[in-house]
């Protein structure tokens, strides 16, 4: 017997409708495989996915499932977790998803710290809509959107939820299975704001003018622009350029989660305790 | 309503399910020691379907099961595999030289001729 993918999948909705090759079904195995590690009962996980390729997520596990509108998918599983905060509340959405039309969604889930996992499943581009430029398109590639070659700035994701106050912040790539399962158990027993950058390929769309016609060229072409984070500190400014560290980038286990706080207004508002103010806070810092 | 062989039909190392591949040839890609291949399949939307030629050459590392995208394709748990009276085969030359094949003849297995 193999590992028993059917505990978890809804089978009536097999085989998936995601192209040949596609990197959301290797992110699916894998977030499977991490759900069985962290034993947890299938009816306290949670997941929810926004519109798109990586969309169709949801409706291929057999969890709690809620299919959103297009980017606020943070915005929903924010609901969820104050009502739940006792549930394991993951979202799945891809570049476009959550970094274009649900930026402010994703900032601010960034901001409270609230206990997520967020997975970004980063493919490069509007995969389900035939290929126009997405916010992490790499610059001089050809989208339907900018044929002459994009001209647009990319987002660097992990940066951006750095910033934004995100407590775990990791990319990896679905080229290395293994370390993609290991990295989303961690983020997903984090107790915060975990983001998840997954690269992913898209052959299909985005490889097909961008001399990637095989899922196995496009992947090369993630490793060609990946280094592990061990390797790229090591390295000087102008090699970093065009290079994404994958791995762990930040892990901060002291930051104050969203839901423990809420709990306190609760009890304000039961009349358990005193007030919130500036100085109960300055006393954790 | 697809399919799904997770119970090993018949003391395999690794066995497929037609029923979910797409033919990607991304296991094929991945595996290290030759065993995989893919044979034409006029039914097949890309005219071709995953085919396991040496199941005697297979190492159990696993790597085809985590790659392929369409639970397409399954291999033995080692300790399950060994408390049956198995074992998974050790990585030769031959097998690296097949593989390498396999590869150059466009993940086709190398009894099928012509170009995919």
């Amino acid at each position: 017997m193999a590992f028993n993918y059917d505990k978890y999948l809804r089978l009536e909705k097999m085989p998936t409708l995601w192209c040949w090759g596609c990197g959301d079904g290797v992110i699916l195995k894998a977030f499977v495989r991490a759900i069985e590690k962290i034993d947890v009962n299938q009816d306290d996980v949670c997941i929810v996915s926004g519109i798109g390729c990586s969309g169709r997520f949801s409706s291929y596990v057999d969890f709690n499932t809620v299919h959103t509108t297009h980017g606020r998918t943070i915005a929903y599983a924010t609901g969820i977790k104050l009502a739940r905060p006792d549930k394991l509340v993951v979202c799945v959405a891809g570049d476009g998803d959550s970094l274009a039309i649900g930026g402010n969604h994703t900032i601010h889930g960034c901001r409270r710290n609230i206990d997520l996992t967020f997975i970004v499943i980063n493919n490069f581009i509007y995969g389900l809509t035939n290929s126009q430029t997405s916010p992490t398109t790499p610059k001089g590639m050809w989208t339907v959107s900018q044929k002459a070659g994009n001209i647009d700035p990319t987002f660097n994701t992990c940066n951006l939820a750095i910033a934004a106050g995100a407590s775990f912040v990791a990319r990896e790539t679905m080229t290395e299975p293994k370390k993609l399962e290991k990295v989303l158990i961690k983020a997903m027993k984090h107790k915060g704001f975990s983001m998840m950058e997954v690269l992913s390929n898209c052959h299909i769309n985005f490889g097909r003018k961008n001399k990637m016609v095989s899922a196995m060229e496009n992947l090369e072409w993630i490793d060609s622009i990946t280094v592990s984070k061990k390797k790229y500190d090591t390295m000087t400014e102008e090699e970093q350029l065009n290079l994404l560290p994958t791995g762990i980038l930040k892990e901060d286990t002291k930051a104050d989660e969203y839901c423990d706080m809420y709990a306190e207004i609760q009890k304000v508002h039961q009349g358990q305790r005193a007030k919130i103010t500036q100085d109960d806070f300055a006393k954790k810092i | 309503m697809g399919t799904f062989t997770i119970v090993n039909p018949g003391d395999q190392p690794v066995w497929v399910n037609t029923d979910n591949c797409k033919a990607c040839d991304k296991c094929v890609s991945v595996c290290p020691s030759g065993v995989l291949g893919m044979r034409y399949e006029s039914t097949s939307v890309l005219g071709a379907m995953i085919s396991v030629d040496h199941p005697e050459a297979c190492i159990g590392c696993n790597e085809c099961e985590l790659a392929c995208p369409d639970f397409a394709i399954y291999v033995a748990d080692r300790q399950e595999y060994k408390a049956a009276g198995f074992s998974f085969a050790k990585l030769t030359d031959d097998a690296k030289v097949r593989q390498e094949q396999v590869i150059a003849n466009n993940y086709m297995s190398l009894s099928e001729q012509g170009v995919k």
